[in-house]
C-alpha cells in the first residue's frame, strides 16, 4: 500500500501538500516538514500588495518636502520587488538542495502588470510549479462578475505563456456561476485548482469600536464547502482538484480523495498541531485505506463524486430535504 | 547666517536698501509683469546642442528686480536649500551691482551659474516668494536673477579666486567631482588643506557633465568654476576609480588624513521586465554619458550611438526628459516620454516638460511598458505598454498608477531609455565592510556632521540622499567641509 499521488502531474509520496503560509517560509522549516512526510510544499506567497505597502508606506514619505528626491523614489517599488525576488528566488535554491519533494513558488497577485513576468524568474530558480492566489477581493462594486473572471483568465493566459512549470491558480468560492468558472478555469491550461483559499477575515472590537483581525485559522467545519464543490466539480473539470481550507484530519482527507480531489492543502492544522502531525495525518489514512482493503489512493479517489451520479443536482435536492424531514422540531 | 532674523533685518536696514526701496511704491513693484526668457525657437534648436534659454539682457534683469518687494520676512529664503540671501542679491542687480549680486550668490552656492540653469525654483525659492504665497501671482523670476548674475560675473572675467589659507601639509581626498565633490573640494582649499579629487571619468564634473546635456547646462559654464578651482590650487586625478585603481585604504597609506564620498548616483536602475536585454535598450545613464562625454552622436567615434526614429523613453523626471530631448536632436521622428502617471504628476521641471512639448515630444502617459519583443537579431522592435488609472493618493499625495486590465498594446521603438531612477555605485561601499548603508544602499551619515560609520569619511550629495538637487549636493559639500575641518582639527590636538 501506498499513499503515491499526483500534485499538479508531478508524482507525489502523500496526498498532503503543505499550502502557502509562514511555516513555508524558511528552509528549515520546510526541511521539518519534508521530514515529516509532506507531500510537497507551497512557499509562502510574494504578496504584490505587501510590496505596493511597503512603497507607500516606508519609501514614499522619504520624499523631501521640495521632491528633490522624487526621482530617486518614483519608481522604488520595482527595486522592492527586485529586492523580494532575490530573496525568494534563494529560498526556491537552498530548499531544493535540501528537499526531495516538490517546491511549488507562489504569487499572490491583483493586477496582470508586469507582475506576471516574475513567474518566469521563479521558474529559473528551481521552481517545479506555481501556485497563483489572485487576490481580488470581491467587494469591488466597480467591477462586474464577468470583468472579474475576464481577468483571471487573463492573468494566468500571460502566466502561462511565460512558464513551462505547472500552474495552479487557487480561488475562493465568490464567483456567481462558481462551478461554470472553475469549468473555465480548467480549460485555460493550468494543471490545477485549489478549492479554496481563505480571505483575510476581519472582526469588529465592540468596546473601542474598531476593526480588528478576524479568525486566522480555518474552523474544523470549513471543508465542507471544499468538499462540495470538488465533489460537483471532478469530471467536470480539466485539471486536478486540490482541497484547501478545514482540512484538519486524516477524515477530511479521505473525504476529499473521495469526492475527487488529488491532494489536499494543510495548513491551520499544522500551526496548531506542529509538523509531526502531517505522520498522524499519512497513517490515519493508511490505516482507513488497510480498513477498506484499498491499496492505492487511485483506487478510491472519486469515489464519492457527485459527478457519477447523471443528475447531481437532484442528488443534493434529495439530501437537503432528507436532512430537513429527519430534523422534526 | 543669513537665515539669522536679527542679521537678515540688519542687512535690511543698510542705507542702500532703505533708499533703494523708497524709490518705487510696492503696487508699482507689484505691477509690474515677469520677465519672460528668451528661448530659441523649438524648431530650431532641436537641430543642434544650443541652449534653450538665452539668459536675460542687464536691463530685463533690473526690471525683474525691481518686483521684488525686499519683503521684512523674505519666505524665499526657507525655500533655498542652501539659504542664499536672495532680497540682497536682487536688490543689488536693481541697483546694478551685479557682480556683488554674484558675490552674495557665492557665500553660500558655489555653483551659481549651474543653479541658475538647472535648480527647481518653482519648487523651491519662487513656490515660496511673496507674490505665490499672498498675492497668488507669479514669482519673481529668482532662478533667472541668478543665473543673470552668475553669468555677468564669468563673462567680466573678473571672477575672484577665493583667498586660500596657509598650507597646512593635510591631505585630503574627494571621492566624484560633481556637485558635492566640486564644493567640498574648494571649502576645504580654501581653508589650507592639500585638496585631491579622484574623478572615475575622463571629464571632470560629474553628473553636471556627463548627465546634464549641453542644451540645458553648457559644459563651458561648468569649466569656468573647474578653472577657478584649479587656480585655487585643487589637484584634480581623472580615470581614477577608487575601489579599483586604488582602494581607501591605499590612499591612507598614502597619507590622505580625510575622506570625502561624493561618488554620486551612477548606477542605473531597470525594472527587469522581459526582453529588457535586447539590443537597442540602454538606461539613460548610459545613453546620455555616451553623448555627452564621448560623442556617440559623431557615427565616426569609436562608440556610437544608433539615433533611433522611434525612440521611447521611460520615466517622467529631469533625466527622462533629458534623454527624450536628446533624442530628438539626434533626429528621432517619433521621440516619445512613457510614464504611468499623468503630467501632473511627472517630477521633472515644469520649464523641462514645456520645453519637451514645444519640441514636439510625444507624452504618453499613465501607460506603463510590461515588455519588449525584438528582431530576429535580438533588436528591440516592439514594445508592449499597458494602460494605467490614477488611484487613490498615495502616502506622497500623489494618486497611485493602477493597471487597466485588458488595455494593453504595442508601440513599434528601435531605441528604448529607461530612465526609472538611479542608485549609489556600490564600488565604495563594497570594498569598505565597516560602512554602515541604509536600505537604499545609500551612505548613512550624522544628519549634522555628514560623518559616516567610519569617522575619517565623509560623504554627501546623491550617495547620502538617493537624490538630490545640485543646490542640496553643494550644500552638502559645504557642510561637510566644516565638520571635517573641526575632525581633523580635533584629533591633531
Amino acid at each position: 500500500m501506498n499513499l503515491n499521488t499526483t500534485y499538479l502531474g508531478i508524482p507525489v509520496k502523500s496526498p498532503i501538500i503543505v499550502g502557502s503560509c509562514g511555516l513555508t517560509s524558511t528552509a528549515e522549516s520546510i526541511i521539518e516538514l519534508a521530514n515529516n512526510g509532506a507531500g510537497a510544499i507551497v512557499l509562502k506567497s510574494i504578496f504584490e500588495e505587501e510590496i505596493i505597502l511597503d512603497f507607500e508606506k516606508n519609501v514614499l514619505p522619504k520624499v523631501g518636502p521640495m521632491d528633490n528626491d522624487l526621482e530617486f523614489f518614483d519608481y522604488y517599488d520595482y527595486q522592492i520587488k527586485d529586492e523580494v525576488l532575490h530573496k525568494y528566488q534563494s529560498l526556491i535554491a537552498d530548499v531544493k538542495k535540501s528537499v526531495d519533494i516538490p517546491v511549488i513558488a507562489s504569487i499572490n497577485c491583483i493586477s496582470n502588470g508586469e507582475w506576471v513576468s516574475y513567474a518566469k524568474k521563479l521558474e529559473e530558480a528551481g521552481a517545479d510549479g506555481l501556485e497563483l492566489n489572485i487576490f481580488k477581493l470581491p467587494f469591488d462594486i466597480k467591477k462586474s462578475s464577468e470583468e472579474i473572471e475576464h481577468s483571471y483568465i487573463a492573468i494566468i493566459e500571460r502566466i502561462i505563456e511565460k512558464i513551462s512549470i505547472p500552474l495552479a491558480v487557487k480561488i475562493s468560492p465568490y464567483f456567481t456561476n462558481l462551478g461554470e468558472f472553475v469549468k473555465r478555469l480548467s480549460l485555460s491550461g493550468v494543471a490545477g485548482i485549489v478549492l479554496f483559499n481563505r480571505y483575510y477575515s476581519i472582526d469588529f472590537d465592540i468596546n473601542n469600536e474598531e476593526v480588528i483581525s478576524g479568525g486566522v485559522f480555518s474552523g474544523d467545519k470549513d471543508y465542507e464547502m471544499p468538499l462540495r464543490w470538488i465533489s460537483i466539480m471532478n469530471q467536470k473539470s480539466n485539471c486536478e482538484l486540490i482541497a484547501s481550507t478545514g482540512v484538519h484530519t486524516s477524515d477530511n482527507v479521505i473525504k476529499m480523495l473521495l469526492a475527487g480531489a488529488g491532494s489536499v492543502q494543510v495548513v491551520s492544522a499544522l500551526y496548531k498541531e506542529g509538523s509531526s502531525y502531517l505522520k498522524k495525518m499519512n497513517s490515519g489514512i493508511k490505516e482507513w485505506m488497510s480498513s477498506k482493503g484499498y491499496e492505492t489512493i487511485d483506487s478510491f479517489k472519486g469515489n464519492m463524486s457527485q459527478t457519477t451520479a447523471d443528475k447531481p443536482e437532484i442528488y443534493e435536492r434529495v439530501q437537503f430535504m432528507r436532512y430537513f424531514s429527519d430534523h422534526k422540531h | 547666517m543669513s537665515v539669522n532674523p536679527d542679521y537678515l533685518k540688519e542687512e535690511r536696514e543698510q542705507e542702500w536698501r532703505v533708499v533703494l526701496r523708497s524709490q518705487k511704491k510696492n503696487k508699482e513693484r507689484t505691477d509690474l509683469v515677469r520677465v519672460h526668457m528668451t528661448e530659441v525657437d523649438p524648431k530650431i534648436r532641436v537641430q543642434s546642442n544650443i541652449e534653450v534659454n538665452q539668459g536675460l539682457s542687464e536691463d530685463d534683469a533690473v526690471n525683474e528686480a525691481q518686483r521684488c518687494l525686499d519683503c521684512p520676512n523674505p519666505t524665499c529664503i526657507t525655500g533655498c536649500p542652501v539659504e542664499i540671501n536672495i532680497p540682497k542679491f536682487i536688490k543689488n542687480i536693481e541697483r546694478r551691482e551685479f557682480l556683488e549680486a554674484a558675490k552674495v550668490l557665492k557665500q553660500t552656492s558655489t555653483l551659481p551659474a549651474v543653479c541658475g540653469r538647472v535648480c527647481p525654483q518653482e519648487k523651491q525659492c519662487e513656490a515660496q516668494c511673496f507674490y505665490t504665497l499672498k498675492l497668488k501671482k507669479e514669482p519673481v523670476a529668482i532662478g533667472y536673477l541668478e543665473r543673470f548674475a552668475a553669468d555677468y560675473e564669468q563673462k567680466s572675467g573678473k571672477m575672484a579666486v577665493p583667498e586660500v589659507a596657509p598650507a597646512k601639509g593635510i591631505k585630503i581626498a574627494i571621492i566624484g567631482s560633481g556637485p558635492a565633490g566640486l564644493t567640498f573640494a574648494g571649502e576645504m582649499c580654501k581653508r589650507g588643506y592639500d585638496v585631491w579629487v579622484f574623478e572615475a571619468l575622463h571629464e571632470i564634473g560629474g553628473v553636471l557633465k556627463y548627465g546634464i546635456p549641453e542644451f540645458r547646462l553648457p559644459n563651458s559654464i561648468v569649466d569656468v568654476e573647474i578653472d577657478i578651482l584649479k587656480k585655487m590650487g585643487v589637484h584634480f586625478e581623472t580615470n581614477f576609480v577608487v575601489g579599483k585603481t586604488a582602494t581607501i585604504d591605499d590612499l591612507k597609506d598614502e597619507g590622505f588624513k580625510g575622506f570625502f564620498v561624493g561618488s554620486g548616483a551612477g548606477l542605473p536602475r531597470f525594472m527587469n521586465i522581459p526582453g529588457e536585454n535586447y539590443i537597442g535598450i540602454l538606461s539613460s545613464n548610459e545613453y546620455l554619458t555616451r553623448i555627452n562625454l564621448m560623442d556617440a552622436a559623431n557615427p565616426n567615434t569609436d562608440t556610437p550611438i544608433i539615433s533611433g526614429k522611434n525612440v521611447a523613453v521611460i520615466g517622467g523626471g529631469n533625466t527622462a526628459m533629458d534623454s527624450v530631448r536628446t533624442a530628438k536632436r539626434l533626429g528621432a521622428e517619433r521621440a516619445m516620454i512613457i510614464y504611468r502617471r499623468s503630467i501632473e504628476e511627472m517630477p521633472a521641471r515644469v520649464e523641462e516638460i514645456k520645453h519637451a512639448q514645444e519640441e514636439g515630444i510625444e507624452f504618453i502617459n499613465l501607460a506603463n511598458p510590461l515588455e519588449y519583443y525584438a528582431d530576429e537579431k535580438g533588436r528591440v522592435k516592439q514594445m508592449k505598454v499597458q494602460r494605467m488609472e490614477l488611484g487613490e493618493p498615495d502616502s506622497s499625495g500623489r494618486r497611485r498608477p493602477v493597471p487597466v486590465e485588458g488595455s494593453e498594446y504595442l508601440i513599434d521603438v528601435d531605441t528604448v531609455v529607461v530612465s526609472v531612477g538611479v542608485s549609489p555605485n556600490p564600488l565604495i561601499p563594497s570594498s569598505l565592510p565597516d560602512l554602515k548603508m541604509t536600505r537604499w544602499q545609500t551612505i548613512e551619515v550624522d544628519d549634522d556632521k555628514l560623518q559616516s560609520s567610519i569617522p575619517y569619511i565623509f560623504a554627501g550629495g546623491d550617495i547620502v540622499r538617493g537624490g538630490a538637487t545640485v543646490i542640496l549636493a553643494m550644500g552638502d559639500g559645504r557642510k561637510a567641509a566644516a565638520s571635517m575641518d573641526n575632525y581633523i582639527q580635533n584629533i591633531s590636538k
